[in-house]
């Protein structure tokens, strides 16, 4: 036999044996796919879990100790607090307190425990438990202990009857509590654990690694399985109190990017898609799939510091305020998630507290340039931007700040751009300061009170600090911090009429620009219900059901 | 050759010791702060809340203070605690290593099974079509970047064909099988699990097979030059003449020294596949050393960024060493001084 004529004979023995290797191995994947049930399929059996597909930024699993958008997710379904916000996320709803009052100056608030109510291994949620759990989470010193900050006493005169006292006025108080870090944990088996809540519980605890793999709540839901950067399960908890769940257990699913959950979610990989950024959205096209987009109460904004070190001239109030004439806001909604959200006035959301009647905020070329030159600043200036390199709530900062500079442009300024991880943007505004960035916020109840100690420029105040105000006094507005006190001491029908006023002061500092609030898309199979967007505690599973 | 393998062995600790203080020190001097990750952006202006933190993780301390209490703790096997996950850095990795080392191990696979088969057929048919075509092969996977090449694959097989299942080790439902090695194909074996077998295996294909194309490509290049040398000499010709058949040849008498330099890149592929499997656990959605030096990188998690830096450097020792060793007894000439 020539060569050529065996390799030919070789050839087609070998084209014959990858034929005969593709036949073998099509019936293996099919099977391998069959087994494993990998393929699309419409709607999943009622008794399978339901998978929610979303980023996870867990920092912790103890109450105490938690601070992130997937930890609200897990703390308000698994550690009840005393109060809830109801679906319009405004009214405040009883959990394991029935009933509550206060007293006329807001200073003293009592809460009646449900004597039904029930921990997952089934002792009784006594009084003893809630004022352990509340002095814990100041105690421990954590990302959500501000939560009770100004309060001077909790006493529990008896098993289910609970006394706030606290230093000065607060009307927000039971809005503070609709937070779900503030959750009665079961004190006998966290103590039993390593937890403590003393005075020293910042050192003195021990209890993180524990509360990491167990739960001890009395929620609609228990913890059954946490794997870090992977997945966190839920199963029902069989002691619940309320109405028994419609879904016994369910996955969070760590799922990065936004096209990775839609993905997941047309193939039926997923029930609920978490993050999906309005231009994502579109790109589904799965009939099985229910998307909605509702108004959120997260907003991104941008930031001016006058006290910041690299600045190149002074941000008078008049620069500020031209700044803010400069900016488009329409275009920005309709240039950062598609027209897919709503203008905001002042540092508070739309919606809460104090924010109706507030004047929108609207784009004025001439009068930006008229405020310049008013301040010698006619030819224009040069200004730094830093930003966290990040896509939030749909928003992509870095296209944000590029429609900034495009609108700052048109009034002579330049804005320079520097994209910075997170933590290292941290650690610049809390440093020299950064003279022009862009940030967000989503609230932690409802409540304006939150939004004012965060960003009124009263001495103190993390915005004030970051804006420099120890390094221009100019900027600081003790009017803001006067009318919060008299809001806070406030009957509820009046406290809107101060949060106004401080709302309208806000929006003159100039410091804070809120530049959209996006909405939130809702993508979810349409054989599941009850999906919706809550202001403390992001997605109430107990409400979900799957047809 | 037993007296090297102790001398390399009594070195490995001093280069660790090496990696870990470059490491400690890049990993500190890098600008960020690491508590946004623990306390959250609310309370980072909260003096009291920084303090207890820091007092906490002992970031209060002085970096010489730091960087001997972390020697000290290394010595008696504890990595710290990850200030992300909350647990010991040495149990976040052996709960994450054999995600990656059942990705790496199949993909070495999937490379090296294909990539030496591609090398003696391109070798075999020498400036042929078969040449031509595992030549093309190899190129596009060791050039194409993993990251883009599993998109595609994962566009086109999952989410467009739905033949292979998308994202992550198992189907987004299934409870991974009860923990013995850390290997779901085994603990599922284990467990006597066989849907979940399956389940594990067919999450494996496509990202094994992106990972294991970008060493395919070399490999098989590597082969192939190896063999086309060794097809030449005159053991083979005399092989030939003796009257052995071509497989017997190819495989026998040439593959096996062609193998040599090859067996180099294999072990260099291997720890390469551990530390360089980021992106592809990212893709994958592989909670695996990948992802997870993604995430203390991120978040500037300081001990999960040493554990993994210290896991990646006794790898590629490691790798080294076993390398070296394998010469030995591929090639009888080698000897050990």
């Amino acid at each position: 036999m020539k060569k050529g004529m065996m390799n030919t004979v070789r050839s087609r023995g070998a084209a014959t044996a990858t034929r005969r290797a593709l036949l073998l191995a099509a019936p293996v994947l099919a099977g391998l796919a069959g087994a494993s049930g990998f393929l699309p399929t419409s709607a999943q059996a009622a008794d399978t879990p339901l998978v929610i597909a979303r980023a996870m930024d867990i920092n912790s699993l103890d109450p105490a100790r938690t601070w992130c958008d997937t930890c609200q997710i897990y703390v308000s379904n698994v550690y009840e607090g005393l109060i809830g916000l109801g679906p319009d996320n405004k009214t405040l709803v009883p959990r394991l307190a029935t009933k509550w009052e206060s007293n006329a100056d807001q200073t003293q608030f009592t809460f009646h425990l449900d004597p039904t109510a029930v921990f997952s291994d089934g002792s009784p949620v006594e009084a003893k438990d809630v004022k352990w759990s509340w002095e814990r989470l100041h105690n421990i010193k954590g990302g959500p202990s501000f939560m009770m900050d100004g309060v001077k006493s909790i006493e529990a005169p008896d098993a289910h009857t609970v006394v706030v006292t606290m230093d000065a006025p607060n009307s927000e108080f039971l809005g503070i509590l609709t937070a779900p870090y503030t959750g009665a944990i079961n004190s006998d088996v966290a103590i039993a654990n390593g937890a403590n809540a003393n005075a020293d519980a910042d050192k003195s605890d021990t209890s993180e690694a524990w509360f990491m793999a167990n739960s001890a709540g009395s929620g609609p839901y228990v913890l059954a399985d946490y794997k870090a950067d992977d997945e966190l399960r839920f199963k029902a908890n069989p002691n619940y109190k309320g109405t028994k769940v419609g879904i016994s257990e369910v996955v969070i699913k760590n799922t990065k990017d936004a096209v990775a959950q839609a993905q997941l979610l047309e193939s039926g990989g997923a029930d609920i898609a978490m993050q999906i950024d309005p231009d994502t959205a579109k790109t589904i096209k799965s009939d099985s799939v229910a998307i909605e987009t509702v108004p959120s109460y997260n907003f991104v904004y941008v930031a001016v510091s006058p006290g910041a070190k690299g600045n190149t001239v002074k941000l008078t109030k008049e620069v500020r305020q031209a700044i803010g004439y400069a900016l488009d806001y329409n275009g920005t909604v309709e240039f950062t998630v598609a027209g897919q959200g709503k203008l905001q006035s002042a540092p508070i959301p739309n919606g809460f507290p104090g924010t109706d009647g507030l004047p929108t905020p609207t784009q004025d070329i001439a009068k930006a340039k008229e405020l310049l030159e008013k301040a010698g600043l006619g030819n224009g200036f040069e200004i730094n931007a830093e930003f966290p390199n990040m896509n939030v709530y749909g928003v992509d900062l870095s296209l944000l700040m590029q429609k900034v500079q495009q609108d700052l442009a048109k009034v002579n300024i330049k804005v320079g751009l520097t994209p910075l991880e997170f933590s290292v943007w941290r650690t610049h505004v809390r440093g020299d300061g950064i003279p022009l960035t862009a940030v967000f916020y989503a609230p932690d109840y409802f409540g304006s009170a939150q939004y004012i100690q965060y960003f009124a420029m009263t001495e103190g105040t993390p915005w004030w600090k970051r804006a420099g105000g120890a390094n221009d006094a100019s900027i600081t507005n003790a009017k803001e911090g006067d009318l919060l006190k008299q809001a806070l001491a406030a009957p509820e029908a009046e406290k809107d009429k101060f949060f106004h006023d401080i709302a309208m002061e806000m929006i003159n500092d100039r410091v804070i620009i809120p530049l959209v609030s996006p909405n939130v898309v809702l993508a979810h199979a349409k054989s599941v219900k009850g999906v919706r967007y809550s202001a403390c505690c992001n997605l109430p599973l107990d409400e979900i059901t799957r047809e | 050759m037993y007296r090297y393998i102790i001398r390399r062995l009594i070195a490995m600790p001093l280069l660790l010791l090496g990696i870990v203080s470059i490491a400690f020190l890049i990993t500190h001097f890098t600008k960020g702060d690491p508590l946004i990750s623990i306390i959250g952006e609310r309370q980072m202006d909260n003096p009291i809340v920084i303090a207890a933190a820091k007092a906490r993780w002992g970031l209060d301390r002085s970096l010489p203070e730091q960087y001997l209490i972390y020697v000290g703790n290394l010595l008696t096997g504890d990595l710290g605690t990850s200030l992300r996950t909350k647990q010991g850095v040495g149990l976040d990795l052996l709960q994450r290593l054999p995600a990656t080392l059942e990705l790496v191990v199949a993909a070495m696979l999937v490379g090296s099974l294909i990539g030496v088969t591609l090398g003696v057929a391109a070798a075999h048919y020498r400036d042929r079509a078969a040449d031509h075509f595992a030549r093309l092969f190899a190129l596009i996977g060791s050039s194409l970047p993993v990251f883009w090449s599993g998109l595609i694959l994962l566009f086109i097989f999952w989410y467009t064909l739905g033949v292979l299942p998308g994202p992550g080790r198992l189907d987004t439902r299934s409870m991974a099988p009860p923990y013995v090695t850390g290997f779901y194909t085994i603990d599922s074996l284990v467990a006597g699990d066989l849907r979940i077998f399956a389940e594990s295996i067919s999450h494996l294909i496509l990202p094994a097979c992106v990972l294991g194309w970008a060493v395919m490509g070399i490999i098989s290049r590597l082969v192939r030059a190896s063999m086309l040398d060794v097809l030449n000499q005159d053991y083979i010709l005399a092989a030939r003449a003796k009257g052995a058949s071509e497989p017997r040849v190819l495989v026998n008498h040439a593959l096996r020294n062609a193998l040599i330099p090859t067996l180099t890149i294999v072990g260099f592929s291997f720890a390469y596949l551990i530390t360089g499997a980021v992106l592809s656990e990212a893709i994958f959605s592989w909670p695996g050393m990948g992802s997870y030096a993604v995430d203390a990188a991120r978040n500037l998690d300081y001990p999960a960024i040493m554990g993994v830096t210290i896991v990646g450097g006794a790898a590629f020792l490691l790798t080294n060493l076993v390398t070296d060793i394998a010469y030995a007894f591929v090639d009888p000439r080698i000897r050990f001084g």
